[in-house]
């Protein structure tokens, strides 16, 4: 079925004829450009379905993997919002955060746009499910001229079932709205975690709106159990002079995907956005990124950095769109690559489309091994080889853990890579 | 402490050190000196351990064979090589890197680790050697460093190691006469009676701040003749020219004018 014979849901949530009809539309294939790399076979096992009324119970060990982050917490498993596990209960002034799931209920408004796309707009079959399937999540408002200092955090976990039937749903859906008002600013951190065993899968998708002069910050760490999938989306409209710093870090699944769609609609609004990917096994981390500069004078920074070992694969995939009119566009990207194995593999790809003249454009990438150089160096001062070599790799995933100005995430981050050894 | 006895190094089918003998006794400070393509700094890097040569012959440093071993056991035998070209690499801080280096050493020796704060007293201690500024040891390793702050990185890095013996390669080229004055006192006070130098120079001029015991010279793979301090006076006035396309067996026998017997 085209997705196009689907009338979008007016407000709220929608209905079951739509469900229907949005969860049959033909999934992506290798010939589709921004899923060129992705596990199809493996995409195609994932049966997703309703959320459970009820969140099942998630392993202690799973849950000793969340980040401990102080402030605001929402939980969602399996689709739905935990809320023993969530802690919403003091909020600053200046910020509502509450279930999508409610916010739904009490603020149709505010999710209209997140569940009211045009059907002939979705960007794939996944958008679709998780319209259909992805009733609860995260709503996050801040109000004007509200800068909110404590971050807001956001989990989704993903526990397979141990039982599983041919019939019952093993991925889920799940959605957060994030609407920054003129002059406010907000951290939101969204982490996804996973109980491996069986084979399972998350669909995660964000809508972020900025009003004029806002700014966000939003990270994004995500390290799933490589039998899982964890296909994240991330959709931003920016207004005049509004700030997105977006940090993502894509550190596991057996295929994560992290993709980023932005549009500065106003004029001298900004994007930086900065990632890494860090595979190992048989791993694939995709970054589908777009940046549509649709307003004078905007500016927006990519920069990506990967590090591949064993057998995995990483992927960029950053476009640059100027469209016309949007002169004064200043944008950068780059992507840079480690390849710790000879069977690992990296497929880095510009996608730029410039119909504007008065454009600063760059972009370059680079894929190459650790510096032998530098590790003789080093062995020279005594460290052994194998410490030579992770001091190398810790210090290119380093440049962008440094980014995160959030402690106890950077620790987290840097415990899952392993690269707080005595540090 | 170090012997060299007909050491042989290649790359490929093309010889660059030819059989070279060189021995340096406890607190003894060396200049080798010679022209451009010599040999000066593949004998650095033989002795270090780096990968990609053919080696022959024998190197000992306090008996043990250096030549067997790898970079990071000739640096806790006590090898140290002050590179002419240090390497940058960002996002690993220099204070850690130290550390590591420090701990790696002490732990190969079967030395106890040292703790953060413990170090950090080290640290400054080698800082102070050399003029380092506080926010050195938080930056990283050499990026963005200026030619001078490389080679007090250098400097320092040794004074933290202190090893049996330093291979100090062209530590004064690209240096401005102050940071040359500065190096130069940093060597000079890590000077002692157990460790010995070995500095690799094209120039005189580093040999008016830290004075030699001896000077080789270093031609087409081979010490060519070896002197006193005034070797270098002599070279700087007359360059290489005596020792280049001459038949080098009989050099040894040439009177030179300064040289020591």
């Amino acid at each position: 079925m085209s997705a196009s014979a689907i009338a979008a849901p007016a407000v709220g949530r929608p209905s079951p004829a739509q469900v229907e009809a949005l969860s049959g539309i033909d999934r992506p294939t290798k010939r589709d450009e921004a899923w060129r790399y992705a596990p199809h076979a493996e995409l195609a096992r994932l049966r997703f379905g309703p959320a459970a009324q009820v969140p099942p119970a998630v392993p202690a060990d799973v849950l000793a993997q969340i980040p401990a982050i102080d402030g605001p917490r929402i939980v969602v498993v399996n689709g739905v919002v935990d809320h023993d596990l969530s802690d919403i209960s003091s909020l600053p002034d200046g910020v509502h955060v509450s279930s999508l799931a409610v916010a739904a209920d009490e603020h149709p408004e505010l999710v209209a746009a997140h569940v009211g796309q045009d059907s002939d707009q979705l960007a794939d079959a996944f958008v679709a499910l998780n319209i259909a399937f992805g009733a609860d999540g995260a709503a996050i408002l801040v109000d004007a001229g509200h800068r909110i200092e404590v971050p807001i955090h956001l989990v989704d976990i993903v526990v397979a079932d141990t039982t599983p039937n041919a019939e019952a749903p093993n991925a889920w859906c799940s959605g957060a709205v994030i609407h920054l008002r003129d002059g406010s600013a907000a951290t939101v951190i969204e982490t996804r975690i996973g109980a491996g065993g069986e084979f399972s899968g998350s669909n995660t998708r964000t809508t972020i709106t900025l009003g004029e002069g806002a700014t966000l910050e939003h990270i994004v760490a995500q390290d799933a159990a490589s039998t899982q999938i964890q296909l994240t989306r991330v959709e931003v409209t920016q207004q005049a002079r509004s700030v997105l710093r977006a940090r993502s870090f894509n550190l596991g699944a057996h295929y994560g995907r992290l993709a980023y769609d932005v549009q500065l609609a106003g004029a001298g609004a900004v994007a930086e956005m900065s990632g890494l990917y860090f595979g190992f096994g048989e791993q694939t981390l995709d970054q589908q990124i777009t940046v549509v500069h649709d307003a004078v004078d905007c500016t927006s920074r990519q920069s990506y950095r990967g590090v591949l070992d064993d057998e995995s694969t990483g992927v960029f995939n950053g476009g640059i769109d100027v469209r016309p009119g949007a002169g004064g566009a200043d944008a950068e990207q780059s992507n840079d690559n480690l390849l710790l194995s000879r069977r690992a593999e990296v497929n880095t790809q510009p996608r730029l489309e410039i119909l504007t003249d008065e454009v600063a454009c760059k972009h370059g990438a680079t894929v190459g091994e650790l510096d032998e150089t530098a590790l003789y160096y080093m062995r020279s001062r005594g460290i052994p080889e194998s410490d030579a070599r992770s001091l190398l790799v810790r210090g290119f995933a380093e440049q962008v853990v440094e980014d995160v100005d959030v402690a106890a995430l950077r620790g987290w981050i840097e415990h899952r890579l392993r690269l707080d050894r005595d540090g | 402490m170090l012997h060299i006895e007909n050491l042989t190094a290649s790359i490929g089918d093309k010889q660059i050190l030819k059989g070279l003998d060189l021995d340096v006794g406890e607190g003894e400070v060396h200049a080798i000196m010679g022209p451009n393509g010599s040999g000066k700094s593949t004998l650095a890097h033989a002795l270090a351990g780096r990968d990609g040569y053919e080696i022959g012959g024998v190197a000992t440093l306090d008996g043990a064979d250096l030549l067997s071993m790898e970079p990071e056991e000739r640096a806790a035998a006590g090898m140290f090589l002050g590179f002419q070209y240090p390497v940058e690499i960002p996002g690993v801080n220099n204070m850690y890197f130290l550390r590591t280096a420090l701990n790696s050493v002490r732990k190969a020796r079967g030395d106890k680790e040292i703790g953060a704060r413990d170090f950090l007293a080290v640290a400054k201690k080698a800082m102070a050697l050399v003029e380092m500024k506080e926010d050195f040891l938080n930056r990283s390793v050499n990026a963005g460093f200026s030619g001078g702050e490389k080679k007090r990185n250098e400097v320092l890095q040794m004074a933290v190691l202190e090893p049996r013996l330093a291979v100090l390669d062209e530590t004064d080229s690209g240096l401005d006469i102050d940071a040359l004055r500065v190096i130069a006192s940093g060597v000079n006070s890590l000077r002692s009676p157990e460790r010995s130098v070995i500095m690799i120079t094209h120039y005189q001029r580093l040999l008016d701040y830290i004075k030699p015991d001896f000077v080789h010279v270093l031609v087409d793979g081979r010490i060519v003749t070896s002197g006193d301090h005034t070797l270098a006076l002599h070279l700087e006035h007359h360059g290489y020219a005596d020792f280049v396309n001459h038949d080098l067996d009989t050099m040894s026998d040439r009177p030179l004018s300064g040289t020591a017997p």
